[in-house]
């Protein structure tokens, strides 16, 4: 019963072009030649200058004249929710707090709603922290996906949905972190260690460079990650789900119920 | 939070700030000269230190200086740790740990180069002149008023970043008088439970905040004025991002750089059109949009220069840029480089030192709201 | 300028409509009240002029609604801006941007008019409502009633021809109030404009309306005139029940009318003796009490003694350091100076043994919930104060608002969630209850309720201190009053004695019948007999 409203046709088609511009992003290591004029220090940044119109399609596509203003409204304050709770958490260790309220707003307004509040809520925090950078668009794209995905899982009810929801959060989190992690890997350590990205080695030996040194430095972080959004949602998913589907019911979000005995044209569906 | 609003509009528009730090940033990219990275940066710190204002974001500045340093530090450590980078010259050798097969027969230790050395050093310095370059950029532009001059497509979402902006702080106070409230109830709750008997509250009460938000946005005319999608506008727009897209993978994995940069400059010139076509169905006018003037012309075209010299000469002749650590020589600086480093510090010609703004409260009680009860004045049982 | 025809609105799910074949008609240029109680349909009504109701919030309207001409059928709320103004009871809530200029300047970006056009009412605007000095500052900054006034300010620079507000002066203090309404009523003298006002406390501007619209809360509305729809109305000021004691038809809207009108009739009520001071045992006792911020002195020792059974009231401006003299005696805030309650001090105590001695109800009282539903508020209510399970409902029944358990506590009115709130802290049965601010936003009736349920609080001998901004329930509750200024107490008594020779916190009874000490209609009566 419990499953997120569905996407429209127009934005799905931003969404998959979108996905794929961001898997050649997140993956630039495994096709970067070593003939190329750009070294792998200047690889992601010129990314960053692609990837900021992908997300100004995506978001001109869900938010522009398709969301309701009510879903606007939810979506800046739940943005600020995420935006107060990262500073919060950041830096112990991988305990994140951010990801869970996309995913479980992610899980009830649906997979457009998801990505765009993970894609804001890493841009507000971004402009508030000072955190702008060439990093911040890989972070708003994947933290969006986050939301995204969590608006594809399938129906469930009760305690399997929040089994479902706390399973997602683990994938998610390791997800997350692995393409941020490679995607920025040849910025952490570059040079000519043995574990550093190398583009003459091609890309399966830089994969199992990257698996190691991935391992070695950031495991903890993820598994943090993983493990605090696992239990964020098994403790607070069925309050939060509740209040959240409440509010959908209560914002009426679905137009039919507001009509004027038919004079109205039925508004368009979000999306 | 609080001096950001009282910020005047006769500060340089924010873009031209970016403009010269993506610009020095794309300096600094190209080149390994240490001489050269370290008077970029010095350049970036001077202009940040002579043009800031008091706002929060000003001071960001320090914190980017000390992500540079661990940069910095971890590239060395890591360098001294597992290095395979041999010379001539080893400073010291560590004892030796081979690890298994399965870890690609990495071995710690072994012995340590000044060149491997100095090679990271340049490498990592090259990062963190990089990093400080963004944070110029972030202490320097103000983010509301990039906000303000977003593309018009783009309305709906700045206008959820606007509101995010604004609401953030208000349940940062929120949350605190939630703290303070469970003292009241006897406070049993603990641990993951207690996170729930401040989130819900909060939550459930910025929900409510969102709901007549969005009642008054409607009844002051929100999305009164938006059209239909513009036909056409987003296929042009998906079509040339791909076209960047495969300019940027041309330009990563071939050795077509010219080909490869004009590809990659049509999809982005394809896509800011569609952007822009997208944003007609839009007649939102906008109250006293930042003006674009020839200061900001000044600033902006001084970081892009640099940045286009260090391009220019580093592909005409790949070595000019770079200093070679085998053998290990002393960084010289070329007429070039001169040239960059005038450029980078250029924008304190074009502006003028920001007045202080007074800043006083009209709240009489706004001392108490501001240094409200927090945490630490709560007396722990 | 605005008309009703033959309204029918029925929300979903609702059992029967919320507006019943509703027709008024409020003519240009007038100011009209709405009144009645807290969910009776008052925030229907305003809704339905601008369409939020139903466009925005969902629900069934059969009938018209047109305002200059235009309906809500065809017009969505933004496409009304231009015409209708709509103002809500929290300024900040309703705020997009964070600066003044900006927001004033907001709803004019939304309809579209040219930069130049809009710089120009930009400064109109500010000038308008005064607050052209504040017009940099961050929205948070300001005090409520600046608040309020800009939030007049951003949706007058549309140039509606009619000002909806909801409850506008709610969350504000007396001053602040004051300051808001008369800018209110400039607007309708000086601009012209249409102004149809849904406000708690009448006594403040019954005297300016053209109209009043009763919303009884069964389906149909009554308009006419202020003094006779009054005079039929459940709703109570307190020149209404002076009119119902001396046997008036209709009410006098001021205080100098009624004044005047006593004085004709030449009856005079014999006044009511002095109250005997209370003999109650002291239970709290505080000594130079003292809170500090960094440098601000919230409160600067302070002597404060309450007795058992008895009420008080303290009173004073915002930012007098009420809360935080509240606070502090809870032992939740540190403070220096000697505090004893009940033989110890609640500073010493844990959290859940301090609720046990002291008990606290702060200003947002939805700040203490967080479960499910009412019940389970219940339970862990309880469990907290280990109390026999079923202690806290049963006291919730006592309270006279019967809840049922399955409620959702934040679909709860305000004043069914205070008595849920003022149970679940009542659980602990303390010795003594503080209460910050309980009567922002409550109704006539809420408000009599309070009254009724704190008296009860007394009767069982605990000592009650209440904050609070409202001179009549003040006069109606309390037997001693404590002022306020600056962080010190600058007057305690009986609240008869301060009350009356006060002239800043005079109840309207006092006023009436100066310099006899009446507090309220209850005495009046009372000297009559």
């Amino acid at each position: 019963m419990n499953a997120a409203p569905r996407l429209g046709g127009r934005v799905s088609w931003a969404l998959l072009v979108a996905l794929g511009m961001s898997l050649t992003a997140f993956t630039w290591p495994l096709f970067l030649s070593p003939t190329s004029a750009m070294s792998p220090a200047q690889a992601p940044l010129v990314f960053a200058l692609v990837l900021p119109l992908v997300l100004a399609i995506v978001l001109a596509e869900m938010a522009g004249g398709r969301m309701e203003v009510k879903q606007l409204a939810m979506l800046g304050v739940l943005a600020a929710v995420g935006t107060i709770l990262r500073p919060l958490s950041a830096g112990t260790a991988g305990f994140e707090l951010v990801f869970f309220l996309m995913i479980l707003a992610g899980r009830v307004f649906g997979p457009a709603f998801g990505f765009a509040l993970g894609a804001i809520t890493m841009f507000t925090s971004g402009l508030l922290t000072s955190g702008v950078g060439p990093w911040l668009p890989y972070q708003m794209l994947a933290a969006g996906f986050v939301g995204l995905f969590a608006g594809w899982l399938p129906r469930a009810s009760g305690r399997t949905e929040i089994v479902l929801l706390a399973g997602y959060g683990v994938i998610s989190a390791f997800a997350y972190g692995w393409l941020m992690d490679f995607s920025f890997w040849p910025f952490a350590l570059s040079g000519d260690t043995q574990l550093s990205f190398d583009p003459a080695i091609g890309a399966l030996a830089n994969l199992h460079r990257f698996v190691l040194f991935n391992l070695a430095t950031s495991m903890g972080w993820n598994a943090g990650r993983a493990l605090t959004n696992a239990v964020v949602i098994l403790v607070l998913g069925t309050p939060l789900l509740r209040l959240f589907r409440r509010t959908a019911r209560r914002a009426v979000f679905s137009p039919a119920e507001s009509s004027l005995d038919g004079i109205l044209p039925a508004t368009p569906r979000l999306g | 939070m609080a001096a950001e609003g009282t910020v005047p509009l006769n500060s340089l528009h924010p873009w031209a700030w970016w403009c010269w730090a993506i610009g020095l940033g794309f300096a600094a990219s190209g080149t390994t000269n240490p001489l050269l990275l370290t008077l970029i940066a010095l350049a970036a710190i001077s202009v940040v230190m002579l043009r800031r204002t008091k706002a929060p974001w000003a001071r960001s500045v320090g914190m980017y200086l000390a992500l540079a340093g661990f940069v910095l530090v971890s590239r060395l450590f890591f360098q001294v740790l597992i290095g395979s980078g041999s010379g001539p010259t080893v400073l010291f050798t560590l004892p030796e740990l081979p690890l298994p097969d399965w870890a690609a027969g990495i071995r710690l230790g072994g012995p340590v180069s000044a060149e491997a050395l100095m090679a990271t050093v340049y490498d990592a310095l090259r990062l963190a002149v990089m990093l400080l370059c963004v944070g110029a950029a972030n202490a320097l532009a103000n983010p509301r008023q990039a906000l303000r001059s977003v593309p018009a497509a783009l309305y709906e979402a700045s206008v959820a970043v606007v509101i995010a902006l604004s609401v953030a702080p208000q349940l940062i106070e929120s949350v605190q008088r939630v703290r303070k409230a469970r003292r009241l109830r006897g406070d049993t709750a603990r641990g993951v439970n207690a996170l729930g008997a401040i989130a819900l509250p909060v939550l459930s009460d910025a929900i409510d905040r969102s709901l007549s938000l969005a009642a008054g946005m409607d009844a002051r005319g929100f999305a009164r004025t938006n059209g239909l999608p513009v036909r056409g506008a987003l296929p042009v727009m998906l079509g040339s991002v791909m076209v960047a897209t495969c300019g940027v993978f041309l330009l990563l994995s071939t050795s077509a750089t010219v080909a490869a940069l004009a590809i990659m400059g049509l999809g982005i010139a394809g896509t800011t059109a569609g952007l822009r076509l997208a944003g007609r169905r839009l007649r939102v006018t906008r109250y006293r949009r930042h003006p674009w003037g020839w200061h900001e012309s000044g600033v902006a075209a001084s970081g892009v220069l640099a940045g286009l010299i260090v391009g220019v000469v580093g592909g005409l002749d790949p070595v000019a840029m770079m200093t070679p650590t085998y053998p290990l020589t002393w960084p010289e600086l070329s007429p070039a480089m001169l040239v960059t480093i005038a450029l980078a510090i250029l924008p304190l010609a074009f502006t003028a030192r920001p007045r202080p703004i007074p800043l006083d409260s009209s709240r009489h009680d706004a001392p108490q709201r501001t240094v409200r009860p927090r945490d630490a004045e709560l007396v722990r049982p | 300028m605005i008309d009703f025809d033959e309204v029918t609105l029925t929300y979903p799910q609702a059992m029967r409509p919320t507006l019943d074949r509703v027709s008024l008609h409020v003519g240009e240029g007038d100011l009209c009240l709405v009144v009645g109680a807290t969910g009776s349909g008052k925030s229907t009504v305003l809704g339905a002029i601008n369409g939020l109701v139903p466009h925005f919030t969902g629900g069934r309207l059969q009938g018209s609604v047109r305002v200059d001409g235009r309906s809500t059928a065809e017009h969505r709320p933004r496409n009304l801006a231009d015409v209708v103004g709509y103002v809500g009871q929290d300024p900040l809530r309703g705020f997009v941007t964070d600066t003044v200029e900006d927001e004033i300047a907001y709803g004019m970006e939304q309809l579209g008019i040219d930069p130049v056009a809009m710089r120009k009412r930009v400064e109109e605007t500010l000038d308008l409502m005064g607050i052209a000095d504040l017009r940099r500052r961050p929205l948070t900054e300001l005090s409520g009633g600046q608040q309020q006034r800009v939030a007049i300010a951003a949706v007058l620079a549309a140039q509606p021809k009619v000002l909806v507000l909801d409850e506008p002066t709610s969350s504000l203090d007396p001053t602040a109030a004051q300051d808001v309404l008369a800018a209110i009523t400039t607007l309708v003298h000086d601009v012209g404009l249409t102004v149809v006002l849904a406000e708690h406390r009448l006594e403040r501007v019954m005297q300016a309306a053209d109209s009043v619209i009763w919303v009884p809360g069964d389906g149909s509305v009554s308009v006419g005139p202020a003094a006779s729809v009054l005079a039929g109305s459940t709703i109570v000021p307190p020149l209404s029940a002076l009119a119902r004691v001396m046997g008036w038809a209709d009410v006098p809207l001021s205080v100098r009318e009624a004044r005047r009108r006593v004085q004709s009739e030449g009856r005079r009520p014999v006044p009511p003796a002095e109250p005997v001071p209370a003999a109650g045992e002291v239970v709290l006792s505080a000594r130079r009490l003292s809170v500090r911020y960094g440098d601000v002195h919230a409160v600067r020792s302070v002597d404060l003694d309450l007795r058992a059974g008895t009420v008080a009231t303290l009173m004073g401006r915002n930012g007098a350091g009420k809360s935080s003299l509240l606070w502090a005696l809870q032992g939740a805030l540190s403070c220096e100076g000697d505090l004893l309650v009940a033989g110890r001090d609640p500073r010493g105590l844990t959290a859940t043994h301090a609720r046990r001695v002291v008990t606290l109800v702060p200003q947002t009282a939805a700040d203490l919930l967080y479960l499910p539903t009412v019940a389970a508020e219940c339970a862990q209510a309880d469990l907290e104060s280990g109390a026999e399970p079923g202690t806290a409902a049963t006291l919730l029944a006592e309270l006279g608002s019967y809840l049922p358990g399955e409620r959702d506590p934040r679909d709860l009115s305000e004043g069914q969630r205070l008595a849920l709130v003022l149970a679940i802290q009542l659980t602990a049965s303390p010795p003594v209850v503080l209460l910050d601010e309980p009567t922002r936003g409550l109704d006539y009736q809420t408000k009599a309720d309070l009254q009724r349920i704190v008296t009860r609080i007394a009767a069982t001998g605990a000592a009650v201190l209440i904050s609070t901004h409202d001179v009549e329930f003040a006069a109606g509750v309390s037997d001693r009053t404590i002022l306020m200024a600056d962080g010190e107490i600058v007057a305690q008594g009986t609240t008869r004695s301060l009350l009356t020779s006060s002239v800043a916190y005079a109840p309207q009874m006092a006023k009436v019948f100066a310099p006899l000490p009446f507090l309220t209609a209850a005495d009046v009566s009372a000297g009559l007999s």
